[in-house]
């Protein structure tokens, strides 16, 4: 438990997640828990089961085991009603084509139930330092511009829960600079709480108040930043990820191994 | 050196080749591209030649507006089945489903603004063909009286239930069985009788298309055609069908989207 958890509300629960696919098992037994105003970060090696528990988050894909409850909904029963409480963006995911930015966020202010979402969309936009983009055409926008447009479209509808696989990565340092203290201030201003997947630690280090670290489908390590380097008796992240990921190398055919630095591997 | 070059080239031919062979024993569906396809154009063509011969078009006047007719009736079958189908495979298309499948929206909405927008088309693009039908070859499609409105309201919910049996398709299979989108429709019109009784077609299709909701509406349209008002049994049995149809398509969807969720496949479009 962090500090302050037991009095601030929980917006997302999962208990007991188990996915298999055909030749291995992408999930094994997780439990989530974050509440109102937390800023997580899912984190593990390639393959460790991220963003199949994201997909799962997000009712995308279900569990072949366990629940999912957002703000109290469960997500098996009530799908659409619990969506209205979440946003979701990733990097590698596109703009719709053959549309402008402001009528693409229009259709998804839309489609989280917004009548009018004008003002989202300034303030959304304004946020994250791109007014300008309002009436360019999707095509015409950088990946960097277009990950920014992904995270407006996420937040249009103030959810209480922001999902994010992987929001920075192939960013530019000034850009992923903007998207850290968009979210940093969206986070403070609306209580709204962050679970995000990166590979970058130190942008995780400087985002997130909690990690949880997945490895071979497994939760294998839940606290803040430093609690966690200290329980691993490393310097930060990174040489927890790196120690972590070469803990355990087989345990899944498509984990890579990775050296530890620090035992001279 | 020749040799090798000649060598290198072939070997790289047999590779590119196997590999489409790999894709093509690999879907099934595809096959039919090269099977079903040619045998689908012989029958359509084949049932023609044998009405036309068989003198029940007792005179050219009449087989026109058999096919005009039917022509312009089975767009509202295979625009509002293209319409839906491939409002859903844009989304496959730009790699945008894992975005809508996060939003709060319902199924049953996603496929109803995706018709919605598909009679507009469909509008469209039947008065385009009544104008021409009227233009080109004089025939009025408003002699045919308000009796049109239920057969093609019919044919309506035909097209969408098929479209929903395509995205169902497209879900569990993936975007290799796009093709289904249009190539369903061409196993539809011949067996449908659109501009031939269902009589004319080889006797052991014969209650293939009896089954077929479309080839008693198509037969309703004819009878409207010859002046004899609504055949209300074959719209009946027509309506019926539909709705036994489209009970059938959204059961299906059902079915595949479950699967779709349970197996992940979403990973296919992020």
């Amino acid at each position: 438990m962090q500090q302050g958890e037991e009095t601030s509300e929980v917006v997302l629960e999962a208990r007991g997640l188990v996915k298999d696919y055909a030749r291995a098992r992408a999930v094994d037994g997780v439990d989530l828990l974050v509440h109102t105003g937390e800023r997580v970060a899912l984190l593990g090696p390639n393959g460790a089961g991220k963003t199949t528990t994201l997909l799962m988050v997000l009712g995308v894909i279900s569990p072949d085991e366990g629940w999912v409850e957002i703000s109290g909904r469960r997500l098996a029963r009530d799908r659409s009603r619990a969506a209205e409480e979440i946003g979701f963006a990733a990097g590698y995911l596109p703009l719709a084509e053959r549309l402008r930015v402001r009528e693409y966020l229009k259709l998804y202010g839309q489609l989280y139930g917004l009548r009018d979402p004008r003002p989202e969309i300034t303030a959304g936009l304004e946020r994250f330092g791109i007014p300008h983009l309002g009436d360019a055409m999707g095509t015409e926008l950088s990946s960097g511009q277009r990950t920014l447009v992904g995270i407006v479209r996420a937040t249009l509808h103030h959810p209480r829960l922001l999902v994010l696989d992987e929001p920075t990565a192939s960013l530019d340092p000034d850009v992923a600079l903007r998207v850290r203290t968009g979210l940093r201030e969206l986070s403070d201003d609306e209580g709204t709480a962050l679970l995000v997947t990166s590979h970058d630690m130190a942008e995780v280090e400087r985002l997130c108040d909690r990690v949880v670290f997945v490895a071979a489908g497994r939760i294998v390590a839940n606290g803040s930043p430093k609690d966690v380097a200290a329980t691993y008796g490393r310097g930060d992240l990174e040489s927890v990820f790196l120690h972590l990921a070469a803990e355990r190398p087989a345990a899944r055919p498509h984990a890579v191994p990775a050296p530890d630095p620090d035992r001279g591997a | 050196m020749v040799a090798d070059t000649l060598g290198t080239s072939w070997l790289r031919i047999r590779a590119i080749a196997h590999r489409h062979a790999y894709v093509l024993v690999r879907s099934p569906h595809r096959l039919f591209d090269v099977t079903l396809w040619p045998l689908v154009d012989v029958l359509l063509f084949g049932s023609i030649a044998t009405f036309v011969n068989s003198g029940q078009a007792t005179t050219g006047a009449k087989a026109a507006s058999y096919l005009l007719a039917g022509i312009v009736l089975w767009h509202v079958v295979y625009q509002s089945q293209i319409a839906v189908s491939t409002g859903f495979l844009e989304e496959t298309w730009s790699r945008n489903l894992l975005n809508l499948m996060v939003t709060p929206i319902r199924e049953w909405e996603y496929v109803a603004g995706v018709a919605l927008f598909g009679m507009l088309k469909l509008a469209i693009g039947i008065g385009v063909m009544v104008i021409g039908a009227l233009l080109f070859f004089s025939f009025d499609a408003s002699t045919l009286g308000f009796g049109i409105v239920p057969i093609a309201a019919v044919l309506l919910l035909v097209g969408w239930s098929i479209s929903l049996f395509v995205i169902g398709i497209v879900l569990r299979w993936g975007s290799g069985a796009e093709a289904l989108a249009w190539g369903v429709m061409f196993v539809v019109m011949p067996l449908s009788g659109i501009f031939y009784p269902v009589s004319a077609l080889p006797a052991f299709l014969q209650p293939v298309a009896l089954a077929l909701p479309t080839t008693h509406a198509f037969a309703a349209l004819r009878t409207l055609v010859d002046g004899g008002g609504l055949d209300w049994t074959q719209l009946g049995i027509a309506t019926v069908s539909a709705l036994i149809l489209a009970a059938l398509s959204v059961w299906f969807l059902v079915r595949m989207l479950s699967l779709f969720r349970r197996r992940g496949y979403a990973t296919r479009y992020s």
